[in-house]
């Protein structure tokens, strides 16, 4: 075993995979397996599970999540990617994670009890309004949600709640847009409509560890 | 004259102006949250001319709260209300969906048991299994009567048997399971009572239209309750046929007439299933939005226009 730091901060790696420092010492949450080695424990990161630990792994150079940020997670599901942001922004960074679902918020709030940097909030991501005096400003905004219109949700949420100059990564999910296109097709139509407001800075499609997904980082300027 | 601004959130209600804090009523607990208006309207008061923050302010006013000594509030007024929320959540429809899904998992394990019981006590009653094809009847029969009743019943001799003669205790470790199939039989029976029950007092509308197991199966698809009534009656009519429905819009292929409702006798007796499933369909999406809205009980008569339509 020889885990060695990787080019993004806070995570390492050895070969394929990927781990994180455990913010909560000989807990797992997700039956993924801890690593103890030295003082440091590790846990390790599905991508096939994860969305961001793929787009790592398929080579994006930075996901510009740093210690002691806040993020806002728009479609927090059970809290697998969320719990591994909150290892990367430690104790000090705060994670807004949204869900509109009532039994997947059950499981994240389970995980919110005892990781005390994760916020649950069971808000439609589609509607900023009704959340806008949940949350505050966000460093970082994470979209995950498995919508016809992401791309548009994606959006408004940036030009509310992202601070100037700051970074937001999305999903894409090419089979809740349109079924019947090539996915190929969905993600230039996704990027283009996105170029068009942003700055578009790096574009991943995630195979073979997801299928028809891609991951696009954009800045805000 | 600068602006002044109203902003109020899960910590408290709060003024600014000219982008600086000027007056702050902080809540304490979640219950001054849920009746803000009343500290709003302290806040307004006094203040006569505020308005809602847009655009650049409102950008000014999230950056604000973006401050360490917020957080902790944060966290802890969110994981209440989250909990809050999640409890509101539950309804009679999550019931519902619960039992349906129980009682098809009652009805998969079921099946594997009266499975393994058949095939285990054809090695001491092979001619008994064959004769009975009824699976409730079979188990409670070769509970009650023994090796010897039974054969004389089917006019068997030990000659003429395949059937080896087992001992007792062999025996009686397939008693055991047919117990555990007995049982499953008996829970099953029991909850699909009491799906008629909640669907009695909860949707009365869809139960009388189209019969608990339907109805319970529709609602399950859609999710709850809400997203049924809001569906259109042709993705009713679909529901539970997302693998038909998703190869035609793939690849061509025929696209399907029915999903669930295709279980209701008025369809399987149509001679035109397409059409009785298409009227069908239409009726439920009405009695869901009449369910959902509360109103009134009008399935009776629903159905009879329903029969007259079909037949024609």
């Amino acid at each position: 075993m020889n885990i060695n730091p990787s080019k993004i901060f806070d995570v390492y790696q050895d070969r394929n995979r990927l781990y994180t420092i455990n913010l909560t010492p000989k807990q797992s949450f997700f039956q993924e397996r801890l690593i103890k080695k030295g003082s440091k424990e590790f846990r390790e990161w599905d991508p096939r599970r994860s969305k961001l630990a793929a787009a790592i792994l398929k080579g994006c150079h930075n996901i510009f999540i740093r210690k002691n940020d806040i993020v806002l997670y728009l479609g927090a599901s059970h809290g697998y990617t969320p719990s591994f942001v909150s290892d990367i922004i430690g104790e000090n960074g705060y994670i807004f994670a949204l869900d509109l679902a009532p039994r997947t918020t059950r499981d994240l709030v389970f995980l919110c009890e005892k990781r005390k940097n994760i916020i649950p909030i069971m808000a439609d991501a589609n509607q900023p309004n009704l959340y806008l005096d949940k949350v505050c400003q966000a460093d970082i905004i994470y979209q995950d949600v498995a919508q016809r219109n992401q791309a548009e949700i994606f959006l408004k949420n940036i030009n509310l709640f992202l601070k100037p100059g700051g970074y937001a990564l999305l999903a894409v999910k090419a089979r809740s847009i349109d079924i019947k296109k090539k996915p190929k097709v969905i993600f230039n139509e996704v990027r283009t409509f996105l170029e068009k407001h942003t700055k578009v800075i790096d574009f991943k499609t995630l195979e073979p560890y997801q299928k028809d997904h891609a991951f696009i980082i954009i800045k805000n300027v | 004259m600068n602006m002044k601004h109203l902003f109020t959130n899960i910590l408290g209600t709060f003024v600014f102006e000219n982008n600086q804090l000027k007056d702050q009523i902080l809540f304490k607990d979640l219950k001054d949250y849920l009746d803000k208006e009343k500290f709003e309207q302290k806040l307004t008061k006094k203040y006569k001319k505020v308005f809602e923050p847009k655009d650049k302010d409102l950008e000014f006013i999230l950056a604000f709260f973006k401050d360490k000594k917020y957080f902790k509030q944060f966290y802890q007024k969110n994981l209440l209300l989250t909990k809050q929320q999640i409890k509101q959540s539950v309804q009679d429809d999550n019931l519902i969906i619960q039992t349906i899904s129980s009682i098809k998992e009652l009805d998969r394990l079921a099946n594997v048991l009266i499975k393994r019981l058949r095939e285990w006590s054809e090695l001491y009653l092979p001619e008994f299994s064959k004769s009975i094809q009824d699976q409730e009847k079979f188990i409670e029969l070769i509970q009650k009567k023994n090796r010897k009743q039974i054969l004389k019943e089917l006019k068997l001799t030990e000659e003429t048997t395949m059937g080896k003669a087992l001992t007792k205790t062999d025996i009686d470790e397939i008693l055991a399971l047919a117990k555990q199939a007995a049982s499953t039989y008996q829970l099953r029976r029991k909850q699909e009572i009491y799906l008629e029950k909640i669907m009695k007092k909860f949707c009365p509308n869809i139960l009388e239209l189209c019969g608990s197991t339907i109805g319970a199966k529709l609602i399950e698809a859609a999710g709850s309750l809400k997203r049924l009534a809001t569906f259109p009656s042709s993705t009713v009519q679909l529901l539970g046929a997302e693998k038909a429905l998703f190869r035609h819009i793939k690849t061509g292929a025929k696209s399907p007439k029915h999903g669930y409702i295709k279980e209701h006798l008025l369809v399987q007796n149509a001679k035109e299933k397409g059409k009785a499933a298409r009227a069908l369909a239409d009726k439920i999406s009405l009695a869901a939005r009449l369910d959902f809205f509360k109103g009134e009980f009008k399935a009776k008569q629903m159905r009879k226009e329903l029969e007259k339509k079909i037949k024609q």
